[in-house]
């Protein structure tokens, strides 16, 4: 990207980030469940302009999902109840694993499952793929009677399904993915922290229904859904701001921001907070070529704030209450 | 038309308003111009293709305006796209015209009444699979409910201009005259073959208009109207083909018909969709699995919109 802020010069800026070992081109993905395995967002950007991106999640046999309606738009957000609907690992493999070989990206895998041994199957089968830099671990999805946030939710769960993943994936940088709604955030992340996690995902969607007054029925076939999109960023920021001051910082541990993010704004908030990559989630239904805007905004801001390496814009929250 | 209509490169677009005419109490034809790449992708639209648009941006029209059930929604800020299908697409130069019929139903349609000539509009499209053409076919049958009326309508101009072999025949339905969405007034309308909807007429097409309670065309629900000109029809089975689109139980009811008198029938059907282009997964339709008694779920957006009736379990 080029800044003209002089007639005679321009500026231009990169904004590589060091994610738990590996080197990203800049650190906007796009999220887990809103870019499918790539292939679907093709025709309205360049997948190879992100920093990563994470799969759908993918479990050991293919899921037919949940019966609809499987969503419901709130204001200023929407509910989702899918159901890890995905093409199984097999398929996984055969099919679409080639193309992710192909792009530039970091790919994570996000790995779903009803039991431990499904997570580490997944896990295991992967590690040596070498078109995947690491993998999501779902302990957090809300819309599965068995498995997800019912790992998530459970610090001695956390440790065990976090720690049998750790010992599948070799080398590949295991993210963890939290649950947004439990007592203490940062419990949950430590726990994972401890069981061996390289990086941490937040925040998952929100556990939420929707009544039809008429029917006085859950508008979801699920009745419950997890609620995304802009009404729920301020509380992921929070959220990460609380990880990142209590357990990320000091542990070295990177997090990938996410919740209602759909423009360049929106990221640095997280960054600021304490991400040190982004990811960008229900705004890619909406506008999918909207991470490239992201970031060259991210970009444009870097210029103008004269910030030379866009890891001393990470958790630089001012502190400061004075004017 | 699937050998006829090239697939043409999806993305997103932005189209002029033309005109957006209210044509009932709720019924309103939004006219879009595209240029440029626009144009290209949208030119060769399959009848039953589809595009989302965003309405996020859009005005809410003035509160006394707003229907009484619609006011507590009314408000509420917009956030996903809604997708629409065709009822006319045309090309004049290097732009391409399309029309689209629609209700309003909910916050996003009540905003959209809004979108004014000159104004614009990002689109999403061209999606899905549309109507084909099985050989071989001699007649072909519309059967539209209500809203379904839009993409049978651009169907009926397709098989006119480029299958002149086909006959078609169209049967519009609704609850009563007032929920047609057509712009002619209907209530006095004979319960006769002719070419009675403008609509379908301007494409030589005769129709058939049923309503629920009588007050326009035939009594009773538009798929018994179809069955009956079915049962005096003396045509073969296999030398016609059902197009059907119009709410789900209807859908039903004609994948029935057809079932039973071995007619090919393709219905398009509708969901709540996200974002339409096969990532979110929300539009899902259960389908049969050949010789199984297993089903899966299918896509709306990418596998459909329109299926063939065999395939869809209702």
């Amino acid at each position: 990207m080029t800044v003209s802020r002089f007639w005679f010069m321009e500026e231009t800026v990169d904004i590589p980030v060091d994610f738990a070992g590996i080197r990203l081109a800049n650190p906007v993905f796009t999220a887990s469940g809103t870019s499918g395995y790539a292939d679907e967002l093709s025709d309205f950007m360049d997948v190879n302009a992100l920093g990563g991106l994470v799969t759908k999640s993918i479990t050991v046999k293919p899921r037919k999902g949940n019966a609809t309606p499987r969503i419901v738009e709130t204001d200023s957000g929407m509910l989702n109840a899918i159901g890890w609907a995905n093409i199984g690992l097999d398929a996984f493999v055969e099919e679409k694993l080639p193309a992710l070989d192909k792009l530039s990206c970091a790919v994570f895998v996000n790995i779903a499952g009803e039991t431990i041994d499904e997570y580490v199957a997944v896990a295991e089968r992967l590690a040596t793929a070498e078109a995947i830099a690491g993998f999501e671990l779902n302990i957090s999805c809300p819309n599965v009677e068995l498995g997800g946030i019912s790992f998530g939710t459970d610090p001695s769960q956390v440790a065990a399904v976090t720690s049998a993943v750790k010992r599948a994936v070799g080398e590949k940088i295991l993210m963890v993915k939290l649950p947004p709604a439990v007592t203490d955030i940062s419990v949950i992340a430590q726990v994972a922290v401890d069981a061996g996690a390289d990086a941490l995902s937040l925040v998952n969607t929100f556990t939420a229904m929707v009544v039809d007054i008429e029917t006085r029925k859950p508008v979801l076939a699920n009745k419950t859904g997890g609620l995304s999109g802009p009404a729920i960023k301020p509380i992921a920021v929070y959220l990460v701001n609380k990880v990142y001051n209590e357990v990320a910082k000091g542990f070295g541990i990177p997090i990938l921001g996410m919740g209602g993010i759909r423009t360049a704004s929106d990221a640095i908030e997280f960054i600021i907070a304490g991400a040190s990559a982004v990811a960008v989630g229900t705004a890619n239904f909406i506008e999918p070529g909207c991470a490239v805007k992201i970031i060259e905004g991210v970009k444009e801001y870097c210029v103008r704030k004269n910030i030379a390496n866009i890891k001393d814009l990470v958790g630089s929250l001012n502190q400061d209450l004075t004017d | 038309m699937s050998e006829k209509c090239s697939a043409t490169k999806r993305g997103e677009y932005w189209a002029t308003v033309r005109a957006n005419k209210q044509i009932g109490e709720r019924f309103y034809r939004l006219g879009l111009e595209f240029s440029g790449a626009g144009a290209e992708a949208f030119a060769r639209v399959q009848a039953g293709q589809f595009a989302e648009l965003d309405l996020s941006s859009a005005a809410l029209p003035s509160a006394e305006t707003i229907p009484q059930e619609l006011v507590d929604a009314a408000g509420r800020k917009i956030l996903l796209r809604r997708p629409f299908s065709f009822a006319d697409v045309d090309t004049r130069d290097d732009r391409t015209l399309v029309d689209i019929l629609y209700c309003v139903v909910g916050p996003a349609t009540l905003r959209m009444t809004t979108l004014a000539a000159g104004g614009s509009v990002s689109v999403i499209g061209p999606l899905g699979n549309g109507f084909r053409v099985p050989d071989g076919k001699k007649t072909a049958l519309l059967a539209a409910g209500g809203m379904g009326a839009g993409p049978l309508q651009h169907l009926a101009k397709i098989l006119t201009a480029d299958f002149p072999q086909i006959d078609a025949v169209a049967f519009a339905g609704a609850k009563t005259a007032e929920e047609l969405p057509f712009e002619r007034r209907l209530d006095k309308i004979a319960q006769q073959l002719e070419f009675s909807l403008p609509e379908f007429a301007r494409y030589g097409v005769r129709s058939l208009v049923a309503t629920d309670d009588g007050s326009a065309g035939f009594a009773g629900p538009v798929t018994d109207c179809f069955s009956e000109w079915l049962g005096k029809s003396d045509l073969a089975g296999e030398s016609m083909v059902i197009y059907s689109c119009g709410p789900e139980q209807m859908l039903a009811r004609v994948a029935e018909i057809a079932k039973t008198r071995n007619i090919d029938c393709q219905v398009s059907m509708e969901r709540r969709m996200a974002c339409g282009i096969g990532i979110c997964q929300s539009c899902a339709v259960e389908c049969r699995v050949a010789d199984s008694a297993e089903t899966v779920y299918k896509l709306c957006c990418e596998d459909g919109p329109v299926f063939d009736s065999k395939e869809v379990v209702f």
